[in-house]
């Protein structure tokens, strides 16, 4: 034997060594967790979903299978808008969706495929998880994952479940609904429609297309409650997401000239109040510090301006006012402008 | 035996002991039988049992939650400067919600981050965990650390949380933190680990947990709910007040630790403005052998003050060898305005090394003072 032989026999005992090792460990690994067992349940209810792009928006989005003959819940977005909208579900199939409904202020959609799906999510009308649980967020993040391969897999809990007021852009209509906030990153382009589930496999909600907070000016990383997602998709008017009846708007007014030296995000300061106004009946004085009206704060000139508009003539509304380091309630009610 | 055989079990025998990972495995055998032992003790319990100490998990994070609600506050602010053209701080314009502090005192002292405040707002209030709403007063500010410490007048019985000893403070345990942020009364809550201690200059301990606008200013508890610090944004690169809010939610997040700071709050109590350190030196790597290059020193200086002039050297800061312009930044960073550091410069007009004092100045600033009120009227 020459060299060559000793070198193999060298890499053989390396080998020996090394393999051994391996296989000890492998053993103890073989048992599935249920997270495991929550995504690979989840996977075959997943769906991509293929549209067109518009300029920088991405034309591709997660949904999920949501009945056994083929319909599909996603987010609705310019994606839909174009000729064609592809689904492909877990093993790869290639279906041509057709666009049921569209709503802009859910930013939902539901797609129905020609296709048997034996397996797809059910849409529970209860909670389904509470803050600090568990939840697995399934979507297809930046397209990583093509034709059957499975989408991705993220571990998070539940931040808070509260009820916000979000805007996609400003051209949209707000969002006014209740949200799951979660604590993975699920704020991505394409997991918008993706599924939130408990380590149970159950279904928490669909992951939310990308939205700012107005109150931290951040991404927010959320699910639309299966709730919500349920009442889409059987049709009832949902009462938390039916727009506010619009009524004529009045122009009231309290009777107070706010000090405006500075500009509008000065907090609101009364600088006088008028004679036999609705602020001097309820002892308003100069110098107080508009805090709040109806429970909503009152941070500077902007925000009363626009408190205003949500008010109508003699209808009482609790006011706190700062007077010196006191905190002053008042109940008032503004009467029509003069 | 064909020679042949012979040499192959030799050379086999040969490369079991040459192998490098014999040896790895020989040094780890400890660690390994470690995990070996919790592999065994997990896969042991059922799925049952798995699914139960998940849940259990889950609940012990809202048992902490709730233990430290009491002593978590929302911040208003009222008026203040709009966010100035384009970003403060990588994001385009701070949020108008409410904002995130910690009770530290029974007494009304409560405890938040200096970002909250990046608008100067003329007027703040504290709503309590009781729901009753106090005006604040600024008090103190820390800008090395980003917090500030607001008193509300009054009161002798707030409910202040337990803190748990930066020293008992492990890489790896959880780290929950918590913020009303988003606007709702009841706290969102994220969850991780601590990643590391001592960072910042050894101010902060670090997280994976999300650490965002909606949580600076709250706690970072741990698993039973007591406090390992305070949430800040931070950036190892600058002490702007806004930096390191680009990091938001990006798994990399900070936190003040507050058990040990009684020092600390006490000078933030007497009303101390705290601030970062500043030489005036603009300077780079010294082409000719260690230390580093001063290029320019900025009038009316620290450095200017000792006569630094271009051409010296700076070698060591309190006997650390400086070779380098991050190194110096790390060195510097430790410090805060009016201490006073011990610096070996070699004179480019003598050649002779020196040992100086040097007392730092907080950096420049034409701002006005930041937070004071200011008069409306």
């Amino acid at each position: 034997m020459n060299i060559f032989g000793w070198r193999i026999a060298f890499l053989i005992g390396c080998a020996v060594l090394m393999t051994g090792n391996h296989l000890a460990v492998a053993q103890q690994k073989d048992q599935p967790s249920f997270i495991d067992q929550a995504i690979s349940n989840s996977q075959p209810k997943m769906v991509k979903v293929f549209g067109a792009s518009a300029g920088k928006v991405e034309g591709f989005a997660t949904g999920i299978v949501v009945s056994k003959d083929g319909l599909i819940l996603s987010s609705q977005g310019v994606f839909l808008d174009g000729r064609q909208v592809k689904v492909v579900l877990s093993d790869g199939a290639e279906h041509i969706a057709t666009i049921l409904k569209r709503d802009r202020e859910t930013q939902l959609s539901l797609l129905k495929i020609q296709a048997n799906t034996p397996r797809f999510f059910e849409l529970s009308t209860e909670a389904v998880g509470e803050k600090g649980d568990w939840v697995i967020a399934l979507s297809n993040a930046f397209k990583v994952a093509d034709k059957d391969e499975p989408v991705s897999a993220m571990l998070g809990v539940i931040s808070l479940r509260t009820t916000m007021e979000a805007r996609l852009t400003k051209r949209d209509v707000a969002y006014r609904g209740e949200l799951v906030l979660i604590d993975a990153i699920t704020s991505n382009p394409g997991a918008s429609g993706g599924a939130v589930v408990t380590p149970n496999g159950k279904l928490v909600g669909i992951v939310g297309k990308i939205i700012n907070s107005s109150e931290t000016n951040t991404r927010l990383n959320y699910a639309v409650p299966s709730s919500v997602l349920h009442e889409f998709v059987a049709g009832k008017a949902s009462v938390t997401n039916e727009p506010q009846p619009v009524m004529e708007r009045q122009d009231v007014e309290f009777g107070v000239v706010l000090f405006k030296l500075g500009g509008r995000n000065n907090p609101a300061y009364i600088d006088r109040v008028v004679r036999g106004s609705p602020a001097a009946k309820a002892k308003l004085k100069s110098d107080d510090m508009i805090v709040s009206i109806a429970g909503e704060k009152i941070g500077n000139l902007k925000d009363y301006a626009e408190s205003l508009k949500s008010l109508r003539a003699e209808e009482e509304v609790l006011m706190i006012v700062k007077r010196g380091v006191e905190m002053v309630r008042v109940r008032i009610a503004p009467r029509l402008k003069k | 035996m064909p020679v042949e055989i012979l040499r192959l079990v030799v050379g086999c025998l040969f490369g079991l002991l040459v192998n490098p990972f014999a040896f790895t495995v020989a040094q780890t055998d400890n660690d390994q039988g470690k995990v070996d032992a919790v592999d065994a003790a997990v896969s042991e319990l059922s799925e049952a049992e798995l699914m139960e100490a998940m849940t259990l998990t889950s609940k012990a994070f809202r048992n902490a939650a709730s233990r430290v609600t009491p002593s978590l506050v929302t911040i208003e602010s009222y008026g203040g400067v709009s966010a100035v053209q384009g970003r403060i701080g990588g994001i385009r314009k701070q949020g108008e919600g409410n904002t995130t502090g910690i009770v530290i005192s029974s007494d009304g002292y409560i405890l938040t981050s200096t970002f909250n405040f990046i608008q100067r707002p003329p007027v703040i209030s504290v709503i309590l965990g009781s729901g009753e709403r106090h005006f604040a007063t600024l008090v103190g500010r820390d800008d090395t650390r980003k917090i500030c410490l607001l008193k509300i007048d009054g009161l002798t019985d707030l409910p202040t949380p337990v803190m748990v000893d930066e020293s008992k403070i492990k890489v790896g345990q959880w780290a929950i933190s918590l913020g009303v942020g988003y606007g709702d009364t009841s706290p969102a809550m994220s969850t991780g680990i601590i990643s590391a201690k001592n960072r910042i200059g050894g101010r902060a301990i670090q997280t994976d947990a999300n650490i965002s606008p909606a949580n600076y200013g709250g706690p970072l508890v741990d698993i039973e709910g007591r406090v390992l610090g305070i949430c800040v944004p931070m950036n190892p690169q600058s002490q702007a007040v806004g930096a390191g809010v680009e990091w938001y939610d990006s798994g990399i997040g900070f936190a003040i630790p507050l058990a040990n700071a009684k020092k600390l709050l006490d000078r933030l109590k007497a009303g101390e403005y705290i601030r970062p350190a500043f030489i005036g030196i603009q300077s780079g790597p010294n082409p000719l052998g260690d230390g580093i290059l001063i290029n320019k020193v900025n009038p009316k200086s620290p450095a200017s003050r000792l006569e630094l002039a271009e051409g010296d050297i700076l070698l060591n800061i309190n006997d650390n060898p400086v070779n380098d312009m991050l190194r110096l930044k790390q060195l510097i960073n430790r410090f805060e305005a009016g201490e006073t550091i011990r610096i070996t410069v070699k004179r480019k007009s003598t050649g002779n090394e020196e040992q100086l004092e040097l007392p730092l100045d907080p950096p420049p600033t034409n701002a006005k003072e930041p937070l004071a009120l200011p008069k409306i009227r």
